[in-house]
């Protein structure tokens, strides 16, 4: 189980050169599955994305196989890129209408992507009760 | 233990879809008669500008009234006229009445509406700032609703033992809401 923020600025590494060629500045999450689908990616002012298929794996920094695998994100994670879809820091809901917490962190498991837990301020939420995240709160199933 | 709140907490409660997004706020709450079931709820627009919105949000597309927000499934949302006629909290219908008792007592007026949520959501019991009748008069009471009342828009007429039913708050009011309907199903 990886744990977004002990991602966060970790160098994202060519494996072809050895080089670091950007690093971790957001994860990108589709809510209805409850997976992880790109992860953010900075080099200097650039930004771009590196999608799920494209990592090799998670460790001291995140490996990809080809510097193609740092580009425009494309697709879903187009589509989910950006504030409005960011799990982090927003307000969680139940779909029940009670509030219960704060993103704080993000828990996912590494080999699959999927979403392991939303670390709330409030404690962890199951990632599989995930159903939405949109502008006002990240809306979970049950109490 | 079932979810009672007061209705004019509901008012200004953030509507928020599945899909996380806020598209509106309560304004009003529409019931379907005096005491009766809520048929759902005019809603104003998000921010300092916004106004009435031209839609509404009948119960049946509720997902979930819960203390934060009131959760509905993604889609668009039917016009006001889906809701037309009836009568607001807010048009004073209920707000501010004098709870009179069938022997002639004001025992106060009305202040809120209390509601039962859930699938079924509906009027329970009223709000009231007693009167000298209920001493100390200004005091807080909750008191439950008959299944039959009469109600005119200057008075709700309720049966004098319902004085015996009466609540401080709603944390007691659900037992006694349960122990006056159950009185009132063995009298018949």
């Amino acid at each position: 189980m990886t744990r977004y923020s002990g991602i966060h600025g970790l160098g994202i590494v060519d494996t072809g050169n050895a080089t670091t060629v950007a690093r971790v500045d957001g994860i990108i999450i589709d809510p209805v599955t409850a997976t992880v689908v790109a992860i953010e990616a900075r080099a200097g002012r650039s930004h771009s994305a590196v999608h799920w298929p494209d990592i090799a794996g998670f460790g001291d920094a995140v490996t990809v196989a080809s510097p193609g695998a740092i580009r425009p994100a494309d697709g879903r994670a187009a589509e989910l890129r950006g504030a409005r879809h960011d799990l982090l820091r927003k307000r969680v809901l139940t779909d029940a209408g009670d509030e219960i917490g704060r993103v704080v962190d993000i828990d996912f498991d590494p080999r699959t992507g999927t979403v392991t837990g939303l670390v709330t301020d409030n404690g962890t939420v199951d990632g599989a009760r995930l159903m939405g995240c949109g502008s006002y709160a990240v809306v979970v199933r049950g109490r | 233990m079932s979810d009672l709140v007061r209705a004019t907490d509901l008012l200004g409660r953030p509507v928020v879809t599945l899909g996380g997004e806020d598209v509106a706020l309560v304004k009003d709450i529409v019931f379907a008669s005096p005491g009766g079931r809520i048929l759902g709820f005019t809603l104003a627009g998000r921010g300092a500008f916004a106004g009435p919105l031209s839609q509404a949000l009948p119960w049946k597309l509720v997902h979930g009234a819960g203390r934060d927000a009131i959760m509905i499934d993604d889609g668009a949302l039917p016009t006001r006229d889906a809701l037309a006629d009836r009568s607001e909290v807010h048009d004073g219908e209920v707000l501010g009445d004098v709870v009179l008792t069938d022997t002639g007592t004001a025992l106060g007026t009305v202040t809120d509406v209390i509601v039962e949520l859930g699938t079924e959501p509906r009027v329970v019991g009223y709000e009231i700032r007693t009167s000298e009748a209920l001493p100390p008069a200004g005091r807080v009471g909750l008191i439950p609703l008959p299944d039959t009342m009469a109600a005119s828009g200057e008075a709700v007429v309720v049966p004098a033992a319902i004085t015996k039913h009466m609540a401080d708050d709603l944390a007691a009011f659900g037992a006694t809401v349960a122990s006056f309907r159950a009185r009132q199903g063995s009298t018949r």
